[in-house]
């Protein structure tokens, strides 16, 4: 069953180029279609301005398309900030990359963890208590722990704590955007399991947002390769890893240090979302380039074995 | 891969003993290493384990807050306590270093082709015009694309990647006999990652200079380095060739973070996550820093800290073989 829907969504947002430039619209989603479903994780990879954390404030309805539209359990995302939009958030919650800049520093973690509880009118003091210590138990967290100020707290712990106020009103979705790319590895993997089990006894979706590919094939039951405003690849996490179709797609499963794959390195730098190039926006950068990718916008096409592609080279 | 290197007798960097505490409170605890001309060097371990510090220590660059003991020689002579007229031509001269966000390293309000020429200016006497030339020469050759039209830019007006091109050309500028490279690519996304590691391979092979990789990340430091040390609150744990380590780590804790690295292929399994957190340098258990999260754990742990065993291969657990 779909969860969540992105219908060709769109969002733009003026920038202004040097000091006096004139104003030019940067389009940092441009027309991307996605679907997680109940109880799933789709994962999403990309680089710095492939679009990846717009996808997610679209998704959770924090941002509105200038196009498309995005639908939540069949109904379409009411406009921010109104009754239906609040109400909405105990249904779906955000966990962001820095735990610390999420969670308020003056107030201890157990009053932040009951907080949805309170703005949602669930329960009463003494169930609401109950439900911060089952929360707690739920991520790993000590008693003792939950009278702490965030600042006492470790990097992990903090993220744990996060993931209990995301939990607190039972999210039907979560929005992961780099929840464990501040971590270090041992913690990672504490993080990353925890996920997955709280996917399994709670039957969450989750769109999991990384520029980790390791992480993202650990998570997910369906990866989208976005590059500079699209997705250029969609599928099965195991065959895009094994067999990467899109030209983007191998050079960041063959960058991924320690792989198996030799290294074809890439040239140039990351593209310029204000500036964006004609045609395929990969054919600066693409090793196998040919005349009809800089003049022909490649769409994104189900081939017959399922994977989905934007690219002139491989229909399959 | 790296070059292979034939073991000089005497290491261009012997470190031993060298211990850093910050205000009474310790940050390393004693280590033991060496690094040989033109050798590529691996150090892993996670924040706060002490791997830029001891490399901050050798240069002299911790605040006065750090007490620095033990030693540190570069070609014999005592860098731990040298007067700061050696440490400075040792720094950017023989020994350079470069580290995790360029931005922050490169002066904002200068053009990168001055920052270039000045470090030029300062390791190798040369001035004006000689000195400009130099700096477009470096920049060239760490592939800045149009160098002598890019030497006019301030670091705001390039990208990560480039900017940690210009911080190597200024590194390169003192024509180092070692490099450490603190985290170079961890701020950088992966496709621009691969550009930095492979121009540092490169550069390595060209000048034959050694390499330190301090790095987080296991995958670069197997892709990148001949020998690796793995750093465990304060110690080193486990110091072997890359190869061996990798295809059968010792220590518990090396066990433990490759565990916790999520494979690229086969079958998707619960990560064997390591339990618990690093210990608090205030409040460090008295036996092995690692025994309360190891599943290898015995009484003994718990009672001495385990030394650094072996010649080639060392581990410093008496759970292991060494």
């Amino acid at each position: 069953m779909t969860l969540l829907a992105l219908d060709s969504v769109a969002r733009g947002y003026p920038m202004r180029r040097g000091w006096l430039g004139r104003a030019v619209m940067v389009h940092a989603v441009d027309g991307v279609s996605l679907e997680v479903s109940a109880g799933r994780t789709l994962g999403v990879v990309g680089e710095s301005g492939c679009g990846k954390s717009t996808t997610g404030r679209l998704a959770l309805g924090l941002e509105t398309p200038d196009s498309g539209t995005v639908t939540f359990a069949g109904a379409a995302m009411p406009p921010p900030g109104g009754a239906a939009w609040r109400a909405l958030r105990a249904q779906m919650q955000l966990v962001p990359q820095d735990p610390l800049g999420a969670l308020d520093r003056r107030l201890p973690v157990a009053r932040q963890i009951a907080e949805p509880l309170v703005i949602h009118g669930i329960g009463d003091a003494g169930e609401r208590a109950d439900r911060v210590a089952t929360l707690l138990a739920s991520v790993g967290l000590r008693p003792d722990q939950a009278a702490r100020h965030p600042h006492a707290l470790s990097g992990g712990q903090r993220q744990r704590a996060v993931l209990a106020r995301a939990l607190a009103a039972g999210p039907a979705l979560l929005v992961c955007d780099e929840p464990v790319s501040a971590l270090d590895v041992s913690i990672q993997a504490q993080i990353v399991n925890l996920l997955t089990d709280l996917q399994e006894s709670h039957g969450i979706a989750m769109l999991f947002i990384s520029h980790d590919l390791r992480v993202v094939r650990q998570v997910s039951h369906e990866v989208a390769v976005m590059y500079l405003g699209r997705v250029i690849e969609r599928g099965d996490p195991d065959a895009i890893f094994t067999d990467p179709a899109h030209p983007y797609s191998r050079a960041l499963v063959a960058a991924i240090p320690g792989g198996s794959k030799p290294h074809a390195i890439l040239a140039g730098d990351p593209p310029n979302p204000a500036d964006r190039p004609a045609g395929c926006a990969f054919h600066p950068r693409c090793p196998v380039v040919v005349a009809r990718c800089r003049a022909e916008t490649p769409t994104l096409d189900v081939r017959a074995d399922g994977r989905a592609v934007a690219c002139h080279l491989a229909r399959g | 891969m790296g070059l292979t290197v034939v073991p000089s007798a005497s290491p261009l960097i012997r470190i031993s003993g060298l211990s850093v505490a910050f205000n009474g409170t310790p940050a390393l605890l004693g280590i033991d290493l060496t690094v040989g001309a033109g050798e590529t060097l691996g150090l892993v371990g996670e924040s706060g384990c002490g791997k830029s510090v001891t490399w901050l220590a050798v240069l002299g660059l911790l605040p006065n807050s750090a007490t620095v003991g033990g030693s540190a020689t570069l070609d014999g002579r005592e860098l731990v306590g040298a007067p700061a007229s050696v440490l400075e031509r040792v720094r950017g001269g023989r020994v350079a270093m470069i580290f995790q966000d360029p931005a922050s390293a490169l002066n904002p309000v200068h053009r990168i082709g001055r920052q270039v020429s000045e470090a030029v200016t300062l390791h190798r006497g040369l001035s004006g015009g000689a000195a400009t030339a130099e700096a477009l020469r470096l920049l060239d050759e760490v592939g800045i694309p149009d160098a002598r039209n890019r030497m006019t830019a301030y670091p705001h007006e390039m990208s990560g990647g480039q900017n940690q091109r210009v911080m190597i050309a200024t590194a390169l500028a003192g024509r180092p006999e070692l490099l450490i490279a603190d985290e170079p690519t961890t701020a950088l996304d992966v496709t621009i990652q691969a550009q930095i590691l492979d121009l540092l391979r490169r550069l390595q092979r060209e000048h034959g200079m050694a390499l330190v990789l301090i790095s987080h990340d296991l995958g670069v430091v197997a892709e990148m380095c001949e020998r690796v040390c793995v750093m465990y609150a304060g110690r080193i744990v486990e110091e072997a060739q890359a190869g061996a380590l990798f295809a059968g780590p010792r220590h518990p804790y090396t066990t433990g973070l490759m565990g916790a690295l999520p494979p690229l292929t086969g079958p998707r399994l619960r990560l064997t996550a390591i339990p618990g957190r690093v210990p608090e340098p205030w409040a460090m258990p008295p036996g092995c820093a690692f025994a309360p999260r190891c599943p290898k754990r015995i009484e003994a742990c718990d009672v001495s800290v385990p030394n650094l065993r072996g010649e080639d291969r060392r581990v410093a657990c008496i759970r292991a073989a060494a």
